[in-house]
């Protein structure tokens, strides 16, 4: 699982060789690395990292040797696949159920309707949704369409 | 080998003429080749030496011809082993796959190869028949059940033996293809779009079999059961068809650089329903035609594209009737 970092490190020789120690204890492997030693603020340069963690007790175990190191941590968060799927719904569709459904992570992030008739509106819905909850996502909205009596499209390959 | 057509609807006659333009290759095969009947449901005609192909390829009707015994059945010639493979090409009934069922049956019990474009007695029976035909060292082979010319059956029989099938997808019926099409291509609604297709010829004045994913179901069960190993029936298919597709729906499809297809999956589930298929994918074909896509684990992606149905279909049943003829007489055919 990949986590993204980032640190900001004393200005000063070994620094980042300090940094990148409890990294590798922990058997993270390093995907990219910035370190922006032309931009230092106030003696402190920031590094971003992308690494690869067997676990995420392992990212824990980094983030506390961090801290007992005294490194400061700017920023850290577990890099989550999503993918982006369109649906489209014809029939009375109720948006607002849609939207209050509670799959983790999913996101509504463009739609357009037509409706030459209400009964009869149709909608494109595009959803950014991590890639582990896709098939949640689905069984949801095959739910939602049977309980409105709406057709959904959904994509060939969820 | 004698050879004994049962049926014949248009892809009876169609498979006459194939057999009367290709029977030097078939005689070359098999040097005692010949097509000793041909039975519809009222009767048949008959001779042990083998009929004038030439003659039988030119009528429209069995009962046409001169040596035609009329109120007589397929299941006389076959209980009295007067042939070694029948082509069994009656038409489809998937609601107890009569008659077909039954002659299939009784070939395979009395030793006599099978080849068939029907779907129902594949799509009601396909264990029960494979087990027959191994029990009793018969060929049953059946490309022309499921889109037609294209050689799925054959490919995965000869070319992807190690493989294992994933995940197999394919739009697998031609009239909801066209339907789907028109209403792309040139923006028209169902109605309009089904309606043209029936003056075409392309659509049945009933088209309940085809819209609404009868069909495609059918094929799916076979080729979940032929090709993964399944134990499918039909009624294991989430099926939903294309009657409700509007025109505003292809439109908001369209302008997102996706068609609506109707699509046929075999992964962890059976379903058949309309889906969203980027227009660069491989499955995006238009028209009457038919594609499957294969993903498998060492081959990866294959994708085929042809016509489903048709007297393309022909293509199938003789490449059928061929391995039969090579896998008892042990000789390839050599092409002229």
């Amino acid at each position: 699982m990949k986590f993204n970092m980032t640190l900001a490190l004393a200005d000063k020789p070994g620094q980042l060789l300090r940094a990148l120690e409890p990294i590798a204890k922990n058997g993270g492997n390093i995907v990219s690395i910035i370190h922006e030693r032309d931009r230092p603020v106030e003696g402190y340069v920031p590094v971003s990292l992308v690494v690869d963690f067997p676990s995420h007790q392992s990212f824990r175990n980094t983030i506390n040797d961090f801290r007992s190191l005294g490194i400061m941590i700017i920023r850290s968060e577990e890099l989550v696949e999503k993918v982006r799927l369109t649906f489209i719904l014809i029939g009375g569709v109720d948006l607002k159920k849609i939207v209050e459904s509670k799959v983790e992570g999913a996101k509504i992030i463009g739609l357009e309707a037509s409706t030459p008739r209400l009964e009869e509106v149709t909608v494109k819905l595009d959803v950014e949704i991590p890639a582990e909850n896709v098939d949640e996502l689905m069984e949801e909205l095959k739910g939602l369409a049977r309980e409105q009596n709406v057709i959904l499209i959904s994509p060939i390959y969820p | 080998m004698r050879i004994l057509l049962v049926g014949f609807g248009f892809l009876g006659r169609e498979l006459a003429k194939a057999l009367r333009n290709k029977m030097s290759l078939l005689i070359r095969i098999d040097s005692d080749f010949r097509v000793v009947g041909a039975a519809d449901s009222k009767g048949y005609i008959y001779s042990e030496d083998g009929l004038n192909i030439e003659r039988l390829s030119g009528i429209t009707k069995l009962s046409e011809h001169e040596d035609y015994k009329s109120g007589r059945e397929a299941v006389e010639l076959i209980n009295r082993d007067l042939c070694d493979v029948i082509v069994e090409a009656t038409p489809t009934n998937i609601k107890n796959g009569e008659p077909g069922l039954t002659h299939i049956r009784l070939a395979l019990s009395r030793g006599i190869h099978v080849v068939t474009p029907n779907k129902g007695p594949l799509v009601l029976a396909f264990r029960e028949l494979m087990s027959l035909a191994e029990k009793n060292n018969c060929d049953l082979l059946y490309e022309g059940a499921v889109a037609g010319a294209i050689p799925i059956f054959s490919l995965a029989r000869e070319c992807l033996q190690g493989d294992k099938i994933i995940r197999l997808s394919g739009i697998l019926n031609g009239t909801t293809n066209y339907i789907l099409s028109r209403m792309f291509f040139e923006e028209i609604g169902f109605e309009i779009a089904l309606k043209e297709a029936q003056e075409k010829g392309i659509a049945e004045r009933d088209p309940s079999y085809d819209v609404d994913g009868i069909d495609t179901a059918c094929k799916i069960v076979i080729l979940a059961n032929a090709l993964m190993g399944r134990d499918a029936k039909i009624n294991d298919v989430e099926r939903s068809g294309i009657r409700g597709i509007t025109q505003e729906a292809m439109s908001l499809a369209k302008k997102s650089n996706y068609a609506i297809k109707l699509i046929g999956v075999v992964d962890k589930r059976l379903e058949v329903s309309p889906k969203l298929v980027p227009i660069n994918h491989p499955l995006c074909v238009h028209g009457t035609l038919n594609a499957i896509h294969l993903e498998t684990d060492l081959a990866g992606e294959i994708t085929l594209v042809g016509y489903g149905a048709g007297k393309e279909t022909v293509s199938a049943i003789l490449n059928d009737l061929i391995t039969v003829l090579r896998n008892r007489s042990g000789k390839s055919p050599k092409k002229s």
